[in-house]
């Protein structure tokens, strides 16, 4: 949202024409008398705010089913950048930018195979201009934002970001610098279990030919040293994270079909009220099956309660099994608390509005939409609140 | 206006019109009827995002990682190699989700996001 404050009352007609200073967020008009040489100047101020969100994820960038749902909620559906590098990792819709890390690799696939280090090393990342960068398009500037070919595995030159309203980064390290953290107004760590990675990344690659389940297996712990020394860590820093683990509900279950989700809420972090159920604090156990509903094999489980993560206080709302039907959903939406709907039923909604989406009939795809409405929460409650401490400033 | 006649081509011709509908994997040709000379006809070739490309590369990795491995499962460059590969295969899985999205055609694709240029005019009448 921009606030605009126009200082005259002059108004304008064919014979005004624009000029913007150099810093773009004045913009000057003029209009040219030829009898008179009197110049009426109108000065306008636009300043936007824009809130930067973290997310970790490890399964590439950008066009990651989160992302999808998050900028669905904000309306408008993200798409590369038009007329620019085919290869482009970034996403624009009306509201939200969503950068890919990956773009401030240091060292392409060629440097980091002759470096001998990994893309999840540190020491393959640029955190200087990545600060740089998210800085500047925090306070409006925009910049441009070197772009990593993943299909060459080249930098190619770089494309021209403006600043948006909501700018998501995405990757590996969006925690991992500490300046880059304190830019942050919301983190968000996608941690997997190792047996839910496995199983989803058979389910990727076991169409791929040269792959085989030595070859999948193999890839994952040759990375794993990297991932739990750089990546891991930063699930301490993040204000929510979705932990996604195998189901408790089948047992000696392998397929990874049934999830069992865990959705992990920081306390205390201003403009974020963490969702829960029954009773804030509380613990409670949940099984909305019986006789209002009736569900099928396996069923579902929710749980809630307060806990400690990283010597953090936290509230932890789980949900084990899957969603067949659309009255499940509703269902268990209208038992949950501190959603931030705007109306009763959006997140139903919104996962209807997915439905071919994976994760939207398990808790994946709930607390990914629950947590893009929290975004959104967010962003208006930040809106709201500069507004009218300007308005305050104003009048003082 | 002579020698526009006289070069074969017609003023009056009307605006190309590409059908999105028609998916052509050979040399289509536009005719520009205000470029003089037969010789200046662009050729746009449409042209799906090569996903045989990607495939290649995640089996030549896969080799590779392979060997490097062989030698010592525990060294920098075994790491880096399956890292590479992990990589290549998210990049042909989302090459491979993206065609299954149906925008494999760049034609279509810019279309659908400027219909009103002269490429992607359609007259129904």
């Amino acid at each position: 949202m921009a606030v605009s404050t126009i200082y005259s009352t002059q108004a304008l007609n064919s014979t005004h024409f624009l000029t913007s200073s150099s810093s773009s967020k004045q913009v000057f008009l003029y209009r040219r008398q030829p009898q008179t040489n009197r110049r009426f100047n109108t000065l306008i101020t636009c300043s936007q705010e824009t809130i930067v969100i973290g997310l970790a994820a490890d399964s590439g960038c950008g066009k990651s089913t989160f992302m999808r749902r998050l900028t669905s909620v904000f309306g408008g559906a993200a798409k590369p950048p038009k007329g620019g590098n085919p290869d482009s990792n970034t996403l624009i819709s009306d509201t939200t930018t969503v950068i890919c890390l990956d773009d401030y690799h240091s060292l392409d696939r060629y440097g980091r195979k002759e470096q001998k280090v990994t893309a999840l090393d540190p020491r393959a990342n640029d955190f200087d201009l990545m600060y740089e960068q998210v800085k500047a398009l925090k306070s409006g500037v925009a910049v441009e934002k070197p772009i990593y070919n993943h299909v060459t595995g080249l930098l190619d030159p770089p494309e021209l970001i403006q600043p948006p309203k909501i700018l998501v980064i995405e990757g590996l390290h969006p925690m991992f610098d500490e300046r880059v953290r304190d830019l942050l107004d919301f983190s968000i760590y996608l941690d997997i279990s190792n047996e839910v990675k496995f199983a989803w990344k058979i389910q990727r690659d076991m169409a791929e030919r040269g792959h085989s389940l030595e070859s999948i297996k193999a890839s994952i712990e040759a990375r794993k040293p990297d991932f739990d020394a750089f990546i891991d860590p930063q699930k301490q820093y993040a204000d929510a994270v979705i932990e996604v683990l195998p189901t408790q509900l089948i047992p000696d279950d392998n397929e990874g079909k049934v999830l069992r989700v865990r959705l992990i809420m920081k306390e205390g972090v201003k403009y974020f009220s963490p969702v829960y159920l029954f009773d804030e604090g509380s613990t409670i156990s949940w099984i909305p099956c019986g006789r209002k509903l009736t569900c099928s094999y396996p069923g579902i489980k929710f749980n809630y309660e307060p806990d400690s993560y990283f010597d953090h206080e936290v509230s932890v709302l789980e949900m084990d099994g899957q969603f067949d039907r659309l009255d499940e959903l509703i269902y268990v939406e209208s038992h949950l608390s501190n959603l931030s709907t705007k109306f009763y039923g959006e997140v139903t909604q919104q996962m209807l509005k997915h439905a071919d989406f994976p994760g939207s009939n398990n808790g994946t795809g709930l607390f990914q939409t629950i947590v893009g409405l929290k975004i959104r929460d967010l962003y208006e409650q930040l809106i709201a609140n500069k507004a009218t401490a300007r308005a305050e400033a104003a009048k003082a | 206006m002579t020698t526009i006649a006289a070069s074969g081509l017609s003023v009056a011709t009307p605006r190309v019109v590409v059908v999105p509908a028609v998916r052509v994997s050979a040399p289509v040709r536009l005719n520009y009827p205000w470029k003089l000379g037969s010789m200046n006809r662009m050729v746009v070739v449409v042209k799906a995002t090569s996903e045989g490309g990607i495939s290649d590369k995640v089996e030549k990795s896969i080799q590779e990682a392979k060997e490097t491995c062989a030698d010592d499962p525990v060294s920098g460059e075994c790491v880096a190699a399956w890292d590479e590969v992990e990589e290549l295969s998210a990049a042909a899985s989302h090459a491979r989700d993206k065609k299954k999205a149906g925008v494999s055609d760049p034609l279509e694709e810019y279309c659908s996001d400027n219909p009103e240029t002269d490429e992607c005019r359609t007259y129904d009448n």
